[in-house]
């Protein structure tokens, strides 16, 4: 069934979820965090998106860039924060609960 | 009250206003310490033969004040004696020469307080999510820390 809960090309706004999925493709409303050069790229800092709640660091990485296609640019240089732990891009299984913060990191350069 | 007890205290603030050493060393000072060891990090004027005009920070705020909470966690597991830690880091505009970030530690001798700081910055660079542009005369670029596992250096 790809009629719901994989509408992966939809705009990125708290549009609200998918009827009646249930299950793993139930999505989460999450806050992303944008920095540095992602925010740059992304054109702003802070969005609710509608994501997967079970779902590997790189998939959510994939939304993210679904919605915002410029940070392809920095895919191989970023790391993620979820709920402020550091994620590294990969198989890193995540259940999201509805409000948890994501921040794209970008390479950091503080001190 | 407590004053006899000097409990360890852990000073963390990012700010934008303009850093002080007096400030931030008198956090740390305690009658138990014989040492308050520095680090101050100031803006240079170049990199790479060009100008850098100012240099601007952002933060993730509520995550860096947490990595900056576990580093000093992590200094008094392995210094047992050090007494404070001060880390201040400015965000915002910093111009050239002064300071963006400032870190004291006290211990009751030198060697600990010390190897805490360099510690510290070290580790200050490799985790927390803080991120610094340089802006030169024509154009800008968001610096990457070595330390940082996740840059690509050479890219």
């Amino acid at each position: 069934r790809f009629s719901s809960g994989r509408r992966r090309h939809r705009q990125p706004a708290a549009e609200g979820c998918p009827p009646g999925d249930g299950g793993l493709m139930t999505c989460q409303q999450v806050s992303v965090l944008y920095f540095a050069r992602s925010a740059e790229l992304a054109g702003l800092r802070c969005e609710t998106l509608s994501v997967p709640r079970q779902t590997t660091s790189l998939q959510l990485w994939e939304e993210i860039v679904r919605a915002h296609p410029r940070l392809a640019a920095i895919r191989d240089q970023v790391v993620l924060a979820v709920r402020q732990e550091y994620v590294l891009l990969g198989d890193h299984l995540l259940v999201l609960q509805p409000g948890d913060e994501v921040a794209i990191i970008p390479p950091i350069s503080g001190g | 009250m407590g004053e006899s007890e000097d409990v360890p205290k852990d000073f963390i603030k990012l700010k934008s206003e303009k850093l002080s050493v007096d400030e931030v060393s008198e956090l740390v000072i305690s009658p138990y310490c014989g040492a308050v060891s520095l680090f101050v990090g100031t803006t240079r004027n170049n990199f790479e033969g060009k100008k850098v005009i100012h240099l601007e920070y952002e933060a993730y705020n509520s995550m860096a004040e947490t990595e900056i909470k576990k580093i000093c966690r992590d200094i008094r597991q392995k210094w047992l004696s050090v007494k404070h830690i001060a880390v201040h880091h400015r965000l915002g505009v910093v111009p050239v020469t002064e300071a963006s970030v400032i870190i004291a530690v006290s211990s009751p001798h030198r060697a600990e307080s010390l190897e805490a700081v360099t510690y510290c910055i070290n580790t200050l660079k490799a985790s927390v999510p803080i991120w610094k542009k340089e802006i030169y005369e024509d154009e800008y670029s968001w610096k990457e820390n070595k330390e940082c596992f996740w840059a690509n250096s050479g890219k």
